[in-house]
């Protein structure tokens, strides 16, 4: 396994603990900023804060702003506009959507939706659409709702509703109609809202060895490849679905079977992304093959993960990375979420850019 | 002693047995008095909970209160948060502290274990190489503690500008430090005196914030000589310059003389041997020899790595302050505050007694002048703890802070009594930490803490003291994840409080039931992570995520349990499975999967919907084939000892029409007879309690035994 080494990465420690980082979309490339979701178990407070990002580096509290209770997910709308509109979900089945200005770095307003029949459980992801008007969310409790935000508040419509026989705990948009949802048993379902009634199509992994419950926790889908999701699970697993080939998921970390995919990780893949600053390797470029992908584990592990080639450790850090995000605007930073309350920054230099 | 839990003379964890001034917690419970009952327990960390209940009003209020009753609150649970620490590390610095030390020592016990495996036969190449180990894990944990001191990294120097103001360092890191000196480092120990004046230049800051020190009389002049315009003529500057060269700190004594006014060039004419006579006794002061390796940059002085090179430098020295002591130049000095503070000077640098004790404050501070002027070698423990002793006479203190509990701990050369001193004034973590420099370079310690004792219940100290932190640790719901490293390392009682550990944590939130199962995993604790997996599946269920309570159970592999969830589902299926909306069930059939025998009865789920999937398509009369795969299904269904009986009659109920097919029978006679069996078998048990029909038309018995009995004349037709 190729070791870059840690030896770049900043640490930033929090005096709380954090749940959850996302860069801002910027408009400007001049400042920076960055959005954390921090809990102080001892007042059982949780708050969205945004950081300005200095040269220094060192991070600069901008702003701060109270969230009833633990945010279980943090999502921008990709689309940098002014202002930025971001998701918060709650483990007490709350969803708060939260105006940012993309300049300051201030955060101007709050919508929220909360009402009981919304959700009787943890909203466990939240996601967008391009300009943030319409955000689709799912639960512990089995609910799938579409969140649009309406005239000065927040108006919702249940998509499906499973009465806690199936939980999500992920789900991504594909296109303006069609989104993916994860949960148990490495289990993908996908959904399209001009069939309503339930998922159109489902998948289940059968890898679990062990004591395993094979938990999808993070999805991302390519903008250029709608119908392929890739997922990050329990045991290290990441693997793609594509829905032409339902029945022949791409395992590109992991143990199965027959299969002889190195595990960039044997613990939890808490995130999953896409990684645009890895240029994919000439060989085998085309419709088929899967784009570099990120991930992150519970037992301290990032990592960039092409198809047929060994994963690329970016940090092996004693303590868990519970989640990361790429620049969408300098796809070469990462900042992370460290267990041991604290934010992490890892710049990437250009030459890892193009990988062997 | 009444109300004392146990006397600390037999007592496990020691405590100390002086009787502090009690603390008082006011709790604002709101609470109409007087109060019936006051319940109180432990909450996480060092958080208390307080339950006050109030006493039931009177039967006679209680008419008369109805309005106030509904703002009258019978109880409050109130959490009161004892001790902030002692205001030097707060709590979120504590904890990264903790975290840090996590992999240095991690490291540390990983390495002790493979190079005693390595070394086995010689124990004493173990204990040459370990030390250096134990050093690099020391450089770690200081690290951890504070930033080191680091060079003035302004361009421009201001003359002015005699002392550096540095972030203060804290006890716990001096504390460390000092062990790392007495304990670890073998290869400097024959500069150990060297070291401790480094490490008072660190301490003395310290020191000056309860009691008279160096370091406030040297802040104070800085504060001072910016304004002076004639410096020399204050008596404040001789006396801080004789202090800061009683206890070494050269260059703060250099930059000090040098803003003698001797110096300025208006009176250069007129003042020429009194700007000689200073300028002579800084030289000498930035030319004394020292025994050590290196100097850090910035500080004076000449170093000599061996002690005849440093004996033939120091006596050479020494004979130029006692020239410079008779020189005749001292009758020409007409400035008699210059004549009279350089010569006291002199008087230090000779080790004169009488001046280093009215230069220093504390007698920590005299103790190292002690080491630079009198006796600049290393001498034994029994030596250093006299020597300290008779300081303390000379320059008696209020104060015992718990630093010098250490100090004196480590002279007097009592491993028990040091750890008990840092037990009491840094806690649990300084104790499991510190232990391993304890047991560095002395064998004695090495013993003493790894000795197995009765009272003890047959563990050791070390072991002990470890417990101890991990429950610390434990305790708190940020930091129980780093508790397994030290239990691991603990051999006797560690795994069974890990097991208690895993056990304890709460399954409401998957994420640390999954950060759960991944110690397991890491501690190969198999039987433990499937316990763990049975309670979140048993909580999933019980708080209506009936999915995830399955899912869970199924992973580990709980026949029992999921025989009785699989009652209860089927009485809340009833017919909704049989409706067109079955896709409410079919993510979960989808998450059951289709192996056989690892969903215990609710491998029913599975084929039920491929039967019902298979049974919509035979709507159509035309489709044979699908009718017959139905058929297939319907007799596989009926024989799989998974159905349960309740099913039997809907099931049969449903297929009435594939029974009464037109053309060709499609259940051969078997088949018919064994349906026709279990309809037998129903009817009997219709008396039974447990049996129940979901909303069957009533003459559904009827119905099915006459389509049975009309397929079985059909096929006994078409196979005679």
């Amino acid at each position: 396994m190729a070791i870059a080494g840690d030896a770049n990465l900043r640490c930033f420690p929090q005096p709380n603990p954090v749940d959850a980082v996302r860069w801002l979309p910027t408009v400007s490339s001049l400042r920076r900023f960055a959005a954390v979701a921090v809990h102080d178990p001892d007042s059982s407070s949780s708050a969205i804060e945004v950081h300005a990002l200095n040269p220094g580096p060192n991070l600069l509290l901008r702003s701060s702003h109270a969230i009833p209770s633990r945010i279980s997910a943090l999502r921008f709308s990709p689309t940098p506009q002014k202002p930025l509109l971001a998701a918060a979900a709650t483990s007490a089945g709350s969803l708060h959507l939260l105006s940012i200005d993309p300049l300051e770095g201030s955060i101007d307003s709050e919508l929220s939706v909360g009402d009981i029949g919304f959700s009787t459980g943890a909203v466990a992801d939240v996601d967008g659409q391009a300009e943030g008007r319409e955000w689709v969310s799912v639960g512990e409790d089995g609910r799938v709702n579409l969140v649009v935000v309406g005239d000065g508040r927040l108006e919702w419509r249940r998509v499906f509703d499973s009465k806690g026989l199936v939980e999500y705990s992920a789900v991504r948009w594909a296109s303006p109609a069609e989104f993916a949802t994860g949960g148990l048993g490495f289990g993908l379902q996908w959904w399209d809202q001009r069939k309503p009634g339930g998922a159109v199509a489902h998948f289940k992994g059968n890898w679990a060895r062990g004591n395993t419950v094979g938990m999808v926790h993070s999805i991302d889908i390519h903008p250029s490849r709608k119908h392929i999701c890739v997922a990050g699970a329990s045991s290290g697993t990441v693997f793609a679905w594509d829905l032409r080939w339902q029945h022949r998921p791409l395992l590109l970390s992991g143990v199965s079977t027959g299969d002889t995919v190195q595990p960039a990780s044997e613990s939890e893949v808490w995130e999953v992304r896409y990684d645009s600053h890895i240029q994919p390797s000439s060989v085998g470029t085309g419709p088929t093959r899967i784009l570099p992908v990120m991930m992150c584990s519970e037992d301290g592990i990032l990592a960039v993960l092409q198809q047929g080639e060994e994963p690329v450790e970016l940090l092996a850090e004693p303590c868990a990375i519970n989640g990361f995000d790429i620049d969408p605007q300098n796809p070469s930073d990462v900042i992370c979420a460290l267990e041991w309350e604290m934010i992490g920054i890892l710049p990437r230099s250009k030459e890892t850019s193009t990988a062997s | 002693m009444p109300g004392r839990a146990s006397d600390p003379g037999n007592s496990l964890v020691p405590f100390s047995p002086e009787v502090r001034d009690p603390v008082v917690y006011p709790i604002r419970h709101g609470i109409k008095t007087p109060l019936f009952r006051v319940f109180v327990s432990w909450s996480h960390g060092n958080l208390l909970n307080v339950a006050c209940l109030q006493a039931s009003p009177p039967e006679s209020n209680a008419a008369a209160g109805t309005a106030e009753s509904e703002v009258n609150i019978g109880g409050k649970v109130v959490e009161v948060r004892l001790g902030d620490g002692d205001g030097e590390i707060n709590e979120a610095q504590r904890r990264r502290i903790a975290y840090g030390s996590v992999p240095a020592f991690a490291m540390l016990q990983s390495r002790r274990n493979s190079l005693s495996m390595m070394s086995r036969m010689a124990s004493s190449s173990f204990r040459n190489e370990w030390w250096r180990h134990v050093l690099e894990y020391s450089n770690q944990i200081k690290d951890l503690l504070g930033t080191p001191r680091l060079p003035s990294s302004s361009v421009i120097e201001d003359p002015k500008m005699v002392l550096q103001q540095i972030e203060e360092p804290t006890s716990l890191k001096v504390a460390w430090e000092l062990m790392e000196i007495f304990y670890v480092d073998k290869q400097s120990s024959a500069w150990l005196p060297e070291r401790l004046v480094d490490w008072l230049a660190d301490y003395d800051c310290i020191l000056a914030k309860t009691e008279p020190a160096i370091y406030s009389k040297l802040v104070n002049l800085q504060k001072k000589i910016v304004n002076i315009q004639v410096i020399e003529d204050d008596p404040e500057y001789w006396d801080g310059i004789s202090s800061a060269l009683a206890v070494g700190w050269l260059d703060v004594v250099v930059k000090l003389l040098r803003l003698h006014g001797s110096y300025q060039l208006d009176q250069l004419g007129n003042r020429e041997t009194e700007n000689g006579l200073v300028e002579a006794v800084a030289v000498l002061v930035s030319t004394m020899p020292r025994m050590r390796a290196d100097v850090p940059t910035g500080k004076l002085g000449q170093c000599y790595k061996t002690k005849p090179d440093f004996v033939k430098a120091w006596e050479k020295w020494r004979g130029h302050i006692t020239k410079l002591e008779c020189s005749a130049f001292w009758v020409q000095c007409g400035h008699r505050q210059t004549r009279e503070g350089l010569r006291n000077l002199l008087q230090i640098m000779l080790g004169n007694i009488k001046n280093l004790t009215t230069s220093t404050c504390h007698w920590m501070e005299l103790y190292i002048s002690h080491f630079l002027f009198i006796r600049p070698f290393s001498m034994g423990l029994e030596g250093m703890y006299s020597l300290a002793q008779k300081c303390m006479q000379l320059k008696p203190s209020s104060n015992s802070s718990g630093l010098i509990g250490v100090f004196m701990g480590i002279l007097g050369g009592n491993t028990e009594v040091v750890l008990a001193e840092c037990s009491k004034a840094f806690g649990p973590w300084m104790v499991a930490h510190a232990m391993e420099l304890l047991m560095a370079t002395d064998d004695h310690a090495d013993i003493l803490l790894h000795e197995e004792r009765y009272n003890l219940g047959g563990i050791s100290m070390e072991e002990l003291y470890r417990l101890i932190y991990a429950q610390v640790l434990s305790s708190h719901p940020l930091t129980w994840q780093i508790a397994p490293t030290y239990l691991a390392s603990c051999s006797k009682q560690g795994l069974g409080l890990l097991e208690v550990l895993l056990y304890r944590q709460s399954a409401h939130n998957y994420r640390v039931t999954l950060k759960n199962l991944e110690i397991c995993r890491l501690y190969e604790l198999e039987n433990i992570s499937e316990c763990i997996m049975k309670i979140a599946g048993v909580y999933y269920w019980k708080h209506g995520r009936r999915g995830s309570g399955i899912h869970w159970l199924q992973q580990a592999h709980d026949e029992v349990r999921l025989n009785r969830i699989a009652q209860q589902l089927f009485d809340c299926i009833g017919k909704s499975i049989s409706d067109d909306s079955f896709k409410q069930w079919e993510g979960l059939v989808e998450l059951l999967g289709s192996e056989v025998g690892t969903a215990g009865g609710l491998e029913f789920l599975h084929k039920y919907r491929d039967f019902k999937r298979s049974l919509h398509l035979v709507h159509d009369k035309k489709a044979v084939d699908a009718a017959r795969q139905t058929v297939e299904s319907l007799v596989q269904l009926m024989r799989s000892p998974s159905t349960p009986r309740r099913f039997w009659l809907p099931l049969l109920h449903d297929s009435v029409h594939l029974l009464n097919w037109q053309g060709r029978p499609l259940l051969n006679v078997s088949e018919t007879t064994l349906l026709l069996s279990k309809l037998q078998e129903l009817s009997m048990a219709k008396l039974h309690p447990d049996f129940s029909d979901f909303d069957l038309p009533p003459q559904a018995l009827a119905t099915v035994r006459l389509a049975l009995a009309k397929n079985l004349r059909q096929a006994i037709l078409e196979e005679s």
